[in-house]
């Protein structure tokens, strides 16, 4: 498989949250504002990136017995990196996402990637399958997070867009909200898929 | 047994180097985290009492003992004298703790203002508690007399009308702002 084609593969084919159906505890928790999903994009892209590159160029040094152990402690150690600068930089955000930025560490796309991709390959075709797979999620965070904060907030981005006599679906950015708007997605992307093949 | 000590000596090294990382990250990151706490923390009280030359903790002096809902007590000084009071109150809400800022104006024995600052109530329900549609109701509310929340148009002027299917969380705030109210009438009322 070519670089290009390890990037494009997680946005749609492989998309990680709407095809391969992983990390979907945080996409119901956070995508209540589009501002959300983009952060949370964001940390979780910039976590795979830098446990992708590190996991591959070592995956020749890590013990076969022992390397489930070792990416956690790389994960985890990029998640508190991640977490500690969100703190100093982006304090709004880090409150939004609350203590759903610790737990990427247990993000399963995350772990998945580099038992999946990472051990096997090398540094540059992982820094792609990240990208690739990062975009991914962040878009399917998007959609997700722009379809419920326009039913239930009546906002996209904090911007009113329904007008003001329109009066939003609340439930859309509480918990139930969350599984309807997922199902309803997910409907969709196997519809358009069965077509495809 | 080699094996073993092979593999775990890999796992300390691993580990060691992780923290190492991380140790960097947080001497980074650690006096950027305070001064923008620090900051935050300033600036909210000035939210909720603005007319201060210096903001002042002084929880020892007038909390006696663990209070299980005031947390912090800031003095608010004009000319070097105190003008105001900021408390630092805590009550359970109806998704967790809810924490709010109460201001108290030392010569009118008013509030100046009312600001929930940390809230995990539901979203567009309870959560409106930290917008100002909520918390202007708590204005300028007479410290002798508590606060009570209603759920019609408010006709005293202690009633604070509640967040629309969220009393709950109303009545937190409203509990927080009673405790702060008792310990301003017997602290800083004469």
């Amino acid at each position: 498989m070519s670089l290009v084609n390890e990037f494009t593969k997680g946005i749609i084919r492989e998309n990680p949250l709407f095809v391969l159906v992983l990390g979907t505890c945080p996409a119901l928790a956070i995508t209540t504002s589009v501002n959300n999903g983009l952060g949370m994009g964001a940390a979780f892209t910039a976590v795979l990136l830098a446990s992708n590159i590190v996991i591959s160029a070592l995956r020749k040094v890590i013990p076969d017995s022992i390397r489930i152990p070792s990416y956690i402690v790389i994960v985890a150690a990029f998640v508190t990196m991640i977490d500690l600068i969100m703190h100093a930089y982006t304090p709004a955000l880090y409150k939004a996402l609350g203590i759903y930025i610790p737990l990427i560490v247990v993000n399963c796309i995350i772990l998945g990637r580099a038992e999946a991709f990472a051990n096997k390959n090398g540094v540059g075709a992982s820094i792609m399958d990240a990208l690739g797979m990062g975009v991914g999620y962040t878009l399917a965070l998007v959609v997700m997070s722009g379809i419920r904060e326009i039913l239930g907030a009546g906002t996209f981005f904090g911007i009113p867009v329904l007008g003001a006599s329109a009066s939003p679906a609340l439930i859309m950015i509480l918990p139930p909200g969350g599984f309807i708007a997922f199902g309803c997605i997910l409907a969709l992307m196997n519809k358009l898929q069965q077509k495809a093949s | 047994m080699r094996n073993i000590i092979k593999l775990g000596v890999f796992l300390l090294v691993v580990a060691g180097l992780a923290g190492l990382g991380i140790a960097y990250v947080n001497g980074l990151t650690e006096p950027i985290i305070a001064g923008q706490l620090l900051e935050s923390k300033l600036s909210s009280f000035k939210e909720v009492y603005a007319d201060a030359d210096e903001i002042k903790d002084e929880t020892d002096t007038y909390l006696k003992g663990a209070d299980p809902v005031i947390a912090e007590i800031n003095v608010a000084y004009k000319n070097g004298a105190p003008a105001g009071v900021i408390y630092t109150v805590a009550t359970a809400g109806y998704g967790g703790p809810v924490q709010s800022l109460v201001g108290f104006d030392i010569e009118s024995q008013q509030t100046t203002a009312v600001k929930v600052i940390s809230q995990t109530e539901t979203p567009g329900l309870g959560a409106k508690a930290v917008e100002n549609s909520f918390s202007d109701g708590f204005k300028n509310k007479d410290a002798a007399r508590p606060v009570e929340i209603v759920k019609k148009e408010p006709v005293q002027g202690n009633q604070v009308l509640a967040i629309t299917a969220a009393t709950i969380t109303s009545k937190a705030v409203a509990d927080g702002v009673n405790a702060a109210r008792e310990n301003f009438m017997s602290n800083f009322v004469k």
